[in-house]
């Protein structure tokens, strides 16, 4: 058995300053006089001692003696010796340390969290990282970072562990596994070690290529969180806040949740939660204006994360839905017509659009230039498709459509006879269109016959028959179809329902184009971003729970919350196995992770003591030594 | 109107310290006087007016002193026998050696000195002064004297006597008894660290009819060592050096030799009828005349 070694052998050679030492404490050795009035009494006494005292020639160089023992100590740190705490020693190995946001989870009450158990822990490694040794620090939360490279500096490490930080958002182990993989493409390693409280998915679709020492930390408290805050529209023109509260496994209790509109608290309810149990509620607003809600859960027991306990959600203001179809398209605007709560253009005598819509429905193809957040076009072939898709001669039906899709529920479309004929073009095919982002939701015999493609503000439906050379506007699935167009548009603007923003990235934003804007997290920290040519702001990261701020050299433009909503994060649960692909798994390590004990700072306390112990011996005891 | 105050009649000791001496003497162990004619009473019969004991009479004792009330009586001569009064010398053996200089030895022992010198003087006792220095010469001294009227002289040597030179107190006492005469007691006020043989010179010294008694004057330094470190320790008659290393077990060692020399100069001095007293220098000298030698009968 490998009991411990040596990081810095090289050192030996300052064990030659033994020999100086010994020189210069016999040349230089300078004793202080003391004139006394007869040496009788010393002289009897010396050789008494020296006769009947054993170790007597040790004691009369004992200061020599200290001043070896104390080099032999500082030589002995220089050595570096260790205690072997590990079965064996890697030449590279990455860390990887999960800052999602359970690790923020505290043990206990006025504890610590699991990300400062795991850094306490990763800090010890890197505290015995032997001289030949490297690590690479990863941090992961939904998306990884590489913190360093594969190295030996441990001032470098200890920086790159310090500034990892609790991150409001669920993990992705998956993710870290890549990076890693990749890492060890141009620098190999055999073992990477995991540092987590296994709040992912225990399913990860990963090809495992090296071994994975998964070090689970230890079971965080009891903990409630806010894990769904969703609003929906009713008839009364309103809305019905949902918001559901869930628990870890070991979580009960009584709490608190109030419901505050624009800093008012308009809601309070009180619940109580049982194991294993969720907790549904529901506050009705008014809908007459454009409200922002916070949603607070305040437990009346310990909770041991704080960042699911808030919620934020933005209604918009409760208007009618504007939607544009022209007059030529009778069927659609008849069937709009038993819809409440939308108002339908054209209205006049002209068959033009003007201004801004939220659905456009048409058979023209100069319509798709207006601005709606959801179109359908009928009849024609989209410029972007025509050169995968035609129109045949030949009649069609329908082969198969997505009836999980939300504009086809309850949409039956079988017997369906379409005179037109999609198809696609020669050497086209489904790919093609996907390389695209479109998506087919009804194939017909020899093309798809509705697609549906969905851009980052916007959805984009295109019926390539022209439903009036079909039997669909004589079939009950027709105004289902227009019903599920129109919810889909109110879904887009925001008024059939809301739901509340999730960590992670913001969500896309309309702004002016090209602008820059500043935007400000919860944490204060700013980050300039610049709309892009359509106005549209998106891909800002927000990692933690609250509202950021938007502004444009100074002013406000607005504000965005998000919050964790994360029934995963919240239940703090952790997995015993991982299952990799192929049927691979790992288990929750049996022991902890121990790392090579470092030595050298009790030799060097040790030498601080053995120089202590010379100066209070030689210079501070009036009778010496007891 | 108050008294003038009386001048100082020496440095040594003070008035008041002179006057409670008046009303003490030395007291011997054993009566050793000398044979010319004093105040003391010998243990032999002698011309004195006190009447000792009888013994039988023997051809060539003086007729005188034949008991004629008894020889009326019995019919046969007893004679009768007085106690003799002889002078008895009172020396002083003042180790002016180097090694008494140090925190105020030298000074108490010429203190002590005075003291004796001045109730010998007071009690018509022959009293010299000795004080050695160094080893090879003869020892500074004050010739035997009596009576009031030398006590200026013996405080005068006193005061003169300054610390110096490396006289090892065997030498001196031997050299003493070249100059000196006379029965009596000899107070020898020194340090006592010496490598010589004291036994030898005490044994000269009772011989000589010297009663020893001795007075160990040690500075504190000496009776509780205060010593940090590695010490090169300077002899400062000798200047030999020796190197220590302080500890505790040397420490205890020195206090056990201390201890171990103060038993032996006693069983030293009790063996020939002499005592001893070890005192440290800085016990005021009315504690040590007046305290430890009054209440261990050395004078009375």
């Amino acid at each position: 058995m490998n009991w411990g070694g040596f990081q810095s052998l090289s050192h030996l050679w300052l064990a030659a300053l033994l020999v100086p030492l010994v020189l210069f404490y016999f040349l230089k050795l300078k004793r202080p006089r003391a004139e006394i009035p007869s040496l009788v009494l010393w002289r009897q006494v010396l050789q008494d001692q020296r006769v009947n005292s054993p170790f007597q020639r040790f004691k009369r160089n004992l200061l020599l003696l200290l001043q070896i023992l104390l080099l032999l100590l500082l030589v002995l740190a220089a050595l570096q010796p260790f205690w072997r705490g590990g079965p064996g020693k890697h030449r590279r190995l990455p860390l990887l340390v999960d800052c999602s946001a359970s690790m923020g989870a505290l043990d206990k009450p006025g504890g610590i969290s699991r990300l400062a158990e795991a850094k306490r822990r990763a800090r010890q490694i890197i505290d015995g990282l032997a001289s030949d040794q490297e690590l690479c620090l990863v941090s992961f939360d939904n998306s990884a970072r590489q913190r360093t490279g594969f190295t030996n500096n441990k001032r470098l490490l200890r920086d790159a562990l310090d500034q990892i930080e609790v991150e409001d958002v669920p993990s992705d182990l998956e993710q870290a596994l890549r990076l890693v993989q990749a890492m060890g493409r141009s620098e190999p390693f055999d073992e990477a070690m995991l540092f987590s409280d296994g709040n992912f998915p225990a399913r990860v679709n990963f090809d495992l290529s090296f071994k994975l020492n998964y070090q689970r930390l230890a079971a965080a408290g009891p903990n409630l969180g806010i894990t769904s805050l969703t609003a929906q529209r009713p008839a009364n023109g309103g809305w019905d806040v949902f918001v559901q509260i869930e628990g870890s496994a070991d979580a009960e209790g009584n709490a608190s949740v109030e419901l505050l509109q624009d800093g008012t608290a308009i809601g309070s309810e009180r619940i109580t939660l049982a194991r294993s149990h969720a907790q549904r509620m529901v506050f009705q607003i008014k809908g007459d204006h454009a409200a922002a809600l916070r949603v607070q859960l305040t437990p009346d027991g310990f909770d041991s994360l704080a960042g699911d306990n808030t919620a934020y959600l933005d209604l918009p203001q409760s208007r009618p839905l504007k939607v544009f179809v022209p007059k030529s398209m009778a069927s659609y605007r008849l069937a709009l017509q038993g819809i409440v709560g939308i108002q339908l253009f054209p209205q006049d005598t002209s068959d033009e659009a003007s201004g801004s819509f939220d659905l456009v429905m048409s058979d023209r193809p100069q319509d798709l230039g207006i601005a709606a957040r959801t179109r359908l076009s009928v009849g024609f072939i989209p410029p972007e498709l025509q050169r995968f898709v035609e129109i045949g001669t030949n009649a069609s039906t329908v082969v198969d459509w997505r009836r999980d899709a939300a504009a086809l529920q309850h949409v039956e479309l079988s017997d369906l006879v379409v005179l037109d004929q999609p198809r696609f073009a020669a050497n086209a095919g489904e790919a093609d269109l996907e390389n695209l982002g479109y998506e087919v939701l009804i194939h017909g015999q020899r093309g798809p016959l509705l697609v549906r493609k969905q851009e980052s503000d916007a959805v984009r439906f295109a019926l390539l028959f022209h439903t009036d050379h079909s039997t669909l506007p004589y079939r009950v699935g027709f105004p289902i179809f227009v019903a599920n167009i129109v919810q889909i548009a109110l879904g887009q603007v925001g008024l059939a329902e809301a739901n509340a923003d999730r960590t992670g990235v913001l969500p896309p934003l309309t702004l002016a184009p090209h602008h820059r804007y500043e935007v400000q997290g919860p944490d204060q920290k700013s980050e300039p971003v610049t709309a892009d040519e359509r106005g549209t702001l998106s891909g800002v990261r927000a990692s933690r729970v609250g509202y950021y701020s938007l502004s444009e050299n100074g002013a406000a433009k607005g504000r965005v919350g998000a919050c964790l909503l994360s029934p995963t994060e919240t239940s703090l649960a952790g997995v015993e196995q991982i299952q990799f692909n192929e049927r691979l798994q790992v288990a929750v390590a049996a022991t902890l992770v121990k790392s090579d004990r470092p030595l050298w700072p009790m030799l060097l306390m040790s030498g601080l003591c053995v120089l202590v112990v010379e100066w209070w011996f030689f210079q501070k005891k009036p009778g010496g030594w007891k | 109107m108050q008294p003038l105050p009386r001048p100082q009649l020496t440095s040594l000791l003070t008035n008041s310290v002179l006057d409670r001496l008046q009303r003490l003497r030395i007291r011997p162990v054993s009566r050793r006087t000398s044979r010319s004619r004093g105040e003391h009473l010998s243990g032999k019969g002698g011309t004195s007016t006190e009447f000792c004991d009888y013994r039988d009479y023997v051809p060539g004792d003086d007729t005188r002193f034949v008991d004629w009330n008894i020889f009326a009586r019995l019919h046969r001569p007893y004679l009768k026998q007085f106690h003799k009064e002889e002078e008895r010398h009172v020396v002083l053996l003042i180790d002016a050696s180097a090694s008494m200089k140090f925190d105020g030895k030298l000074e108490l022992g010429k203190q002590l000195a005075a003291a004796f010198g001045v109730m010998g003087l007071l009690n018509n006792e022959r009293v010299s002064v000795y004080a050695s220095h160094m080893s090879g010469d003869a020892p500074d001294r004050l010739p035997a004297c009596r009576g009031r009227m030398n006590m200026r002289n013996v405080f005068q040597f006193i005061e003169g006597v300054d610390g110096r030179g490396d006289a090892p107190l065997d030498r001196a006492a031997e050299k003493l008894l070249r100059y000196h005469t006379g029965r009596g007691v000899c107070v020898i006020l020194s340090d006592f660290l010496t490598f010589g043989d004291l036994k030898r010179s005490f044994n000269l010294l009772y011989s000589a009819g010297l009663e020893p008694f001795g007075i160990q004057i040690l500075s504190p330094r000496e009776i509780d060592p205060d010593l940090a470190s590695d010490l090169r320790l300077v002899d400062s008659e000798t200047q030999e050096t020796l190197d220590i290393s302080s500890s505790s077990d040397l420490i205890n060692l020195y206090q056990e030799y201390r201890q171990g020399l103060e038993r032996d100069l006693e069983l030293l001095c009790r063996r020939r009828a002499g005592q001893f007293l070890s005192v440290s220098s800085e016990v005021p000298v009315e504690t040590v005349l007046f305290d430890q030698l009054r209440r261990r009968g050395w004078i009375e």
